[in-house]
């Protein structure tokens, strides 16, 4: 069971109407519901990396996300606990050009380090056996 | 005049695809022990999945995401990890049984042992996969399978009482001699094996391989609708001839030849051949099938670069993980183990994870941020939460039912 | 900081009492752009009386389809409110106090903007 409230616990009646906020003067997104596990696809449609995470900076008396964070953290995400920096991998935001479905960025995923498993795979195995590198026919 | 071709082709592919592995063994073990009364549940099962694939298909043209991008996306790490872990294995094991299934064919057509052919076996099914494109390999296995209809001939030559197979059909009762809960059990297993999970990642993966729009949904729909329920007459057809010769002769199903067995009475050689050259195409197909989805299911929820269009230095994770997973199955199977056993846990195992994948679909066909105006309709939703509970019961009875009797022994 | 340090963070008021979990944050692209899009700013905290995937947002949205599974859905996350991030006064980081809302803080409507805003 997730944690919970009990029912006596809970401070407010479940049903109340609460009023509107002021409507922020942007797009919404609810971290959870609509960036966070998303695809990250690079210019081109390839796939680059799930949103892991992301990390957010104080700047002139705002919060504001700065990179996306990504990287080989199921067991962390699943379990709980937070890994050392240095695993995680970075998509800066300012090469975000859209947030729909997926995250689209503005590169080539070749530019990023994030992608250095499917690399080394390609160079060292897959690129070895023969008809790797064609088209399939 | 070129639609109406490539509709002809993807129906007939759909119904020599439909059948795989465990359709041939399910079928024929339920017809040779309960004859007609299970055949309400194919009925079931292939509305069942053509529901589920069409839905699958339509989310997948119309969102650009397939099942497990999907399942990830909405599900999170935590349950979206525990559905991959169960739809993997699943998965993985209906692979195994599928390249056996490609031995036992082979076996049977050659008096070669089988064990000799396992490896044969995953070799070529991984040789296709590494250089066949996606669409030649998908029509070539479905139109070759369609020689299955030899059962549908032979159940014509054996002149059955069809008044008989009818009334059983339709009025289905227990038959006396076998216990209610066994045939609850094949009535699960049976369902599973209609409604397996990889059919749906494959059939959503492929729609983004093939880079369907919404335009490309009418042509999917007829696929599904004429194609997927004349499989399932196939299907009957194999319980119909081993209800017809084997259940009078009291002869239990266990190995290939006895499945066939009808075939080569009612039209001898010719007829066995025809058959057997179906159900090669037909494992094989099958096992080309769960072996992308296989892949699929990995990258698509690792967010790797994925599918056959991709050459496959484009993709080597996802090649690499299919690699692997044929790999395993073929050194499972040659630890010798009997496919046929295999293959009966495969199907309920399948019915066990259904819910996992169902669920989520159904949900995001009706989210408008990823259909915009094709969610699903009401007739549509009213269908699909019949099935959820359909789905969920099969789910959870099919373990205490497999343990209450013993595997249906 | 980062984001998955506040969700599933325990909230309590100024008096220390409990008010439920941060089960998501609501993200706002306001303010002048970093490369094409601006960056999110941390608009507030969504704070519900369980922690838990809000299984897609149900309770905020107007998605009502298929109807039976919504009811069910949005039952599970009742009593969710949205908290402005202004009215945060502190947040702790793993077994701290978690976050901690400031005297006079306000509870608002969790709904998303219709089309969120764009």
């Amino acid at each position: 069971m997730s944690p919970r409230l009990r029912r006596g616990e809970r401070p407010f009646p479940p049903d109340e109407r609460l009023p509107e906020p002021p409507r922020p003067a942007g797009l919404v997104l609810d971290a959870r519901l609509h960036l966070l596990d998303r695809q990250v696809v690079d210019v081109r449609g390839d796939p680059v990396a799930i949103v892991d995470d992301v990390e957010l900076e104080e700047r002139d008396g705002r919060v504001v996300a700065t990179d996306l964070l990504s990287g080989p953290v199921l067991a962390t995400r699943v379990f709980g606990g937070r890994p050392p920096r240095s695993r995680w991998h970075r998509v800066a935001w300012r090469h975000v050009t859209e947030v729909g479905v997926v995250v689209r960025l503005g590169v080539r995923g070749e530019t990023l380090d994030v992608l250095w498993v499917e690399r080394w795979l390609r160079e060292h195995v897959v690129g070895r056996v023969p008809g790797g590198r064609h088209d399939p026919e | 005049m070129k639609k109406f071709l490539a509709v002809a082709l993807g129906v007939l592919t759909a119904i020599g695809g439909f059948v795989d592995i465990g359709d041939l063994v399910t079928n024929a073990v339920v017809g040779a022990r309960f004859g007609m009364s299970l055949v309400w549940v194919v009925v079931v099962g292939v509305v069942g999945i053509c529901l589920f694939a069409q839905m699958s298909g339509r989310v997948a043209a119309v969102s650009g995401r397939a099942t497990f991008e999907i399942i990830r996306e909405r599900l999170g790490p935590r349950v979206g990890g525990a559905n991959l872990v169960a739809s993997f294995l699943v998965t993985v094991l209906t692979l195994t049984a599928e390249i056996g299934g490609i031995a036992l064919a082979l076996e049977l057509a050659s008096s070669v042992e089988r064990r000799l052919w396992i490896p044969f076996a995953g070799l070529a099914v991984w040789l296709v996969l590494w250089r066949v494109k996606f669409s030649v390999l998908e029509n070539a296995a479905g139109l070759l399978g369609l020689a299955l209809v030899g059962f549908a001939v032979a159940l014509f030559q054996l002149g059955p009482d069809w008044g008989e197979l009818v009334a059983q059909a339709t009025r289905p009762q227990v038959p006396a001699g076998e216990p209610v809960p066994t045939y609850w059990y094949y009535a699960v297993a049976l369902f599973g094996a209609a409604m397996t999970p990889y059919e749906v990642f494959f059939f959503s993966s492929g729609a983004r391989e093939e880079k369907w729009t919404a335009k490309d949904l009418s042509v999917s729909r007829a696929n599904v609708l004429i194609g997927f329920p004349l499989g399932g007459l196939l299907s009957v057809a194999i319980a119909g001839c081993a209800a017809v010769v084997l259940l009078p002769r009291g002869i239990d199903v266990s190995t290939l030849s006895e499945i066939t067995l009808p075939v080569a009475l009612a039209g001898g050689k010719v007829l066995l051949a025809l058959v057997i050259l179906g159900v090669v195409a037909a494992t094989f197909g099958a096992a080309l099938e769960t072996a992308l989805s296989t892949g699929y299911t990995l990258a698509q929820f690792f967010g790797w670069s994925w599918g056959k269009y991709h050459r496959p230095a484009q993709a080597a994770r996802f090649h690499t993980a299919m690699a692997v997973a044929v790999l395993v199955g073929t050194l499972v199977l040659l630890t010798n183990v009997d496919p046929v056993a295999v293959t009966e846990y495969s199907v309920v195992f399948s019915a066990v994870a259904l819910p996992l994948t169902y669920l989520p679909i159904l949900v995001v066909a009706n989210d408008r941020e990823y259909m915009g105006d094709h969610v699903n309709g009401r007739a549509t939703n009213a269908l699909g939460l019949v099935y959820l509970v359909v789905i969920l019961v099969a789910s959870l009875a099919a373990i205490p039912l497999m343990i209450a009797t013993g595997a249906g022994g | 900081m980062i984001l998955s340090d506040l969700l599933d963070a325990r909230v309590h008021d100024a008096a220390g009492r409990a008010l439920g979990f941060v089960v998501d944050v609501r993200l706002v692209l306001d303010g002048p752009p970093d490369g094409v899009l601006a960056p999110p700013r941390l608009h507030g905290l969504l704070v519900s009386p369980r922690t838990g995937t809000s299984f897609l947002g149900y309770e905020r949205t107007d998605e009502n389809a298929p109807a039976v599974l919504a009811r069910w859905f949005r039952r599970r996350h009742r009593g969710t409110f949205l908290v402005l991030w202004d009215d945060v006064a502190a947040s702790g980081t793993d077994e701290g106090p978690g976050v901690v809302l400031r005297d006079g803080y306000r509870r608002w409507d969790p709904a998303l903007p219709p089309h969120r805003g764009a």
